[in-house]
């Protein structure tokens, strides 16, 4: 072959940078630190974003289970006739179900302690039809103190789960709300309302001492509110504790106790009765003349819908089926009481009900997204830092490869490459460890809110001691790196001893703040993946511009480089 | 067609330092010709070194004036792949501190014109390629060294892995800048008789040295002094 066609027919070879860039990677230590770094921000990202979507999720899921599909509110005066309207709610083809609800404030005295000095605890009441109720949000699957119907999920307790020596019976009552014992009407109590129950590291509760609130009774104190929104006088009631239920929310579990609906209607005065017309003069026997009746009435209707039915369908024909059920209301002479106008109503889905509680997560966590995004700069900044010490190091053979022919195109994707691979390779452990974490968050966090054991930092002062040790050792030989890498390393054993010894537990996840009793533990894959892409593209980006320093290196300078 | 292989006229060149501008070459003229080894002769500063990397087309920024032939070819006005293409396949360089990259092993090294030529055929040219730098470190002695690191081997072995890197694609000319500078005096000799015993098969060669005794080595002496081609 002649000079010319030597010179034109030529191919630069794109194997070569992978070789080489494999080579950079596996024979140095920068290219692990740098690893390190992504894999760190990587890790933080899908932490701190996962924990937050798994928080609105739990959030989402129980909010649902807990009111179903569609609430309609009448707060205070209440909704009469509701019985009417949930029978038309019913017949509609989006509705599966609908429960009338009573939802006020009481005081609950409570069976302890000793003597007659009791505590007194305020809650939130919810007067229900256990039947219909359980329906609408499984209010069954709530009740925690309940025999395990499986011979799997008897194994899957600890032997000395209280649960498993229940009988059927207080399931029964919990769902009657009911002490079938003694036919009195029963109340249940949120796990957490009480202080009888320890929460066990599987989950699982033991009663404290003898405080397994199933046997005690409680005395509930309600106070009716009239139409006018004066306050009655208040009434109280005995109640035994028939059950406990579990939401998972812990601000609920820990404020809301149940009670059946006519009870609640009693104690509130929101039972059917008789209405007197105060205006006209009193009869020959001086009562007051009747009008006719005053019905029950309820607080609310939670509706669930029929399976794909979405919320905002069976909302919009709630919407109508309530504007029908008002005005055959209105048109009945038989009904002294009319029903509110659907105007006055309010009817929302389960989403909108709760989105005072749900926006401000929702924005807390795009807000963590859009702050820990930041990290991505500091992905690029670490690999830039990194990749221009090692185009520094490497200016020499940058050189020597554009003396056997290399491109600047083949320089620069050697480094391109390079940051290519840290991003990642980092990225991956990222989101491994990332996994890891959070899979073992609430372990990692009852860990960290219990006392240090006594070998933790009994073993990190005899490691410090030892590393002093060698440090002396060190510095009697005279080699200064190793003696100040021992000393760096016996100083921080130390502290780490000296603040596992301090340590004394700390509530990290306060449930009374996030709602939640445990931190979920699911990684959020949307996140994972797109936090890995971008670790990658930025690696990427932060090594392009020492790639592109190197790939403009002079051959002769990048030669005499010294 | 010229009758040289190699050749560069009046060729002139200055560098810029800081505010300075110092002239290095001043219309210097070479020839080298098919199968010759010819030896640049000058102290340290007389542009020698500035000769050999504009005659091998290392120094990306061309002569101020005058220009190089290949061939009877210009070079200077080739593209940059084709400028690429020229330092992988017509010429080879040999360096005084041997230049090889730490990371590959002896065999690596000598493959690397090789990987950067193979394109994405590499994989079936890798046995040829292997082969023939494989027969290469063997002439050289270097058959138990294949595996090694550059920091395992003295210099004189360092400087013969060099030489095979330049020979690795066959070129025409060697262009090789002080290759003994930085060895005594018997290794000096024997990677010497190296280059000597490839002239010998035909291999063109233009050698840069300080040394009066290795330019004797060399079919023709070319004095540089200040730039110019002296005498």
């Amino acid at each position: 072959m002649n000079t010319r066609m030597r010179l034109q027919h030529s191919t630069i070879s794109r194997v070569y940078p992978v070789q080489l860039a494999n080579r950079y990677l596996t024979s140095r230590i920068i290219p692990l630190i740098a690893v390190a770094a992504v894999a760190l921000c990587v890790a933080l990202v899908v932490i701190v974003v996962s924990v937050m979507s798994g928080f609105l999720d739990m959030l989402r899921a129980s909010g649902r289970t807990l009111m179903g599909d569609v609430v309609i509110s009448y707060p205070i005066r209440g909704i009469p006739w509701y019985e009417q309207l949930i029978d038309t709610i019913e017949k509609l083809p989006e509705a599966q179900a609908a429960t009338p609800l009573i939802d006020t404030y009481g005081l609950v005295r409570m069976p302890y302690p000793e003597g007659s000095e009791k505590e007194v605890v305020t809650a939130n009441v919810w007067g229900i039809e256990p039947q219909s109720f359980n329906r609408v949000t499984d209010f069954s699957k709530a009740l925690y103190w309940k025999p395990p119907i499986t011979p799997e999920a008897a194994a899957a307790m600890l032997p000395d789960d209280p649960r498993l020596k229940l009988s059927q019976n207080i399931l029964n009552d919990g769902l009657d709300l009911m002490k079938s014992a003694t036919g009195e009407p029963g109340l249940v109590l949120g796990m957490h309302v009480s202080i009888a129950n320890e929460r066990m590291r599987d989950g699982s509760y033991r009663p404290r001492y003898q405080w397994f609130m199933p046997r005690q009774s409680v005395t509930l104190t309600l106070v009716p509110i009239s139409a006018k929104g004066t306050i009655a006088e208040p009434r109280e009631r005995v109640f035994p504790v028939v059950n406990e239920f579990k939401s998972g929310v812990y601000q609920i579990d820990k404020n809301r106790v149940m009670i059946s609906l006519s009870e609640a209607q009693k104690l509130l005065r929101m039972d059917a009765g008789t209405l007197y017309d105060m205006q006209a003069p009193p009869n020959a026997d001086g009562s007051l003349p009747v009008l006719g009746t005053s019905p029950a009435k309820v607080h609310k209707v939670l509706v669930r819908a029929k399976p794909g039915v979405t919320p905002d369908q069976l909302q919009a024909a709630v919407f109508s089926a309530y504007e029908k059920f008002a005005f055959d209301i209105s048109q009945d002479p038989s009904k002294a009481v009319k029903a509110p106008r659907v105007e006055s109503m309010t009817i929302l889905t389960w989403e909108q009900h709760l989105r005072d509680l749900i926006a401000p997560v929702e924005k807390e966590r795009e807000m963590m997204r859009i702050l820990f995004s930041i990290v991505y700069l500091v992905c690029a900044g670490l690999v830039l830092s990194i990749f221009w010490a090692i185009v520094q190091e490497k200016t020499r053979d940058v050189g020597i490869l554009r003396s056997v022919g290399s491109s600047r195109l083949g320089i620069l994707w050697i480094f391109l490459q390079y940051g290519l691979v840290i991003g990642a390779i980092g990225g991956l452990f990222g989101v491994g460890l990332g996994w890891l974490v959070i899979h073992y968050i609430n372990f990692i966090h009852e860990t960290i809110g219990q006392d240090a054991p006594a070998w933790s930092y009994m073993a990190s002062f005899c490691i410090a001691l030892v590393s002093l040790a060698m440090c002396v050792r060190g510095a009697m030989t005279g080699v200064l790196l190793s003696t100040l890498l021992w000393l760096v390393l016996g100083i921080t054993l130390a502290i780490v001893g000296a603040g596992l010894m301090l340590h004394r537990g700390t509530l990290i996840w306060d449930p009374s703040v996030y709602y939640f009793a445990t931190i979920p533990d699911q990684v959020d894959w949307f996140t994972a993946i797109s936090t890995w892409f971008g670790a990658v593209i930025f690696s990427v980006l932060g090594a392009s511009i020492p790639a592109a320093k190197a790939a403009d290196i002079h051959p002769v300078r990048a030669l005499r480089y010294e | 067609m010229s009758k040289f292989l190699l050749e560069a006229k009046n060729l002139r060149k200055t560098y810029t330092l800081g505010r300075v501008k110092v002239p290095v070459l001043r219309g210097a003229s070479f020839t080298l010709a098919q199968g010759e080894w010819v030896a640049i002769l000058g102290s340290s500063g007389s542009g020698k070194s500035t000769l050999l990397h504009l005659l091998g087309l290392l120094d990306e920024c061309d002569a101020d004036s005058g220009g190089v032939w290949f061939d009877g070819n210009p070079v200077a006005d080739l593209k940059f792949s084709a400028r690429n293409s020229y330092r992988n396949q017509s010429v080879g360089f040999v360096f005084q501190f041997y230049h090889l990259l730490p990371e590959l092993s002896v065999l690596e090294n000598a493959l690397l014109p090789n990987m950067v030529n193979a394109g994405m055929g590499w994989a079936s040219k890798r046995a040829q390629a292997q082969q023939h730098a494989t027969e290469l470190l063997d002439a050289f002695g270097l058959s138990h060294r294949l595996t090694h690191k550059p920091a395992e081997l003295s210099g004189g072995e360092r400087q013969r892995v060099a030489i095979a890197r330049a020979l690795a694609n066959q070129p025409r000319v060697l262009l090789a800048d002080e290759p003994t500078g930085n060895l005594d005096t018997k290794t000096g000799g024997e990677i010497l008789d190296l280059i000597a015993a490839k002239h010998r098969k035909g291999l063109s060669i233009a050698m840069v040295t300080h040394d009066p005794a290795v330019a004797a080595r060399a079919d023709r002496v070319v004095k540089l002094v200040d730039g110019c081609v002296a005498g």
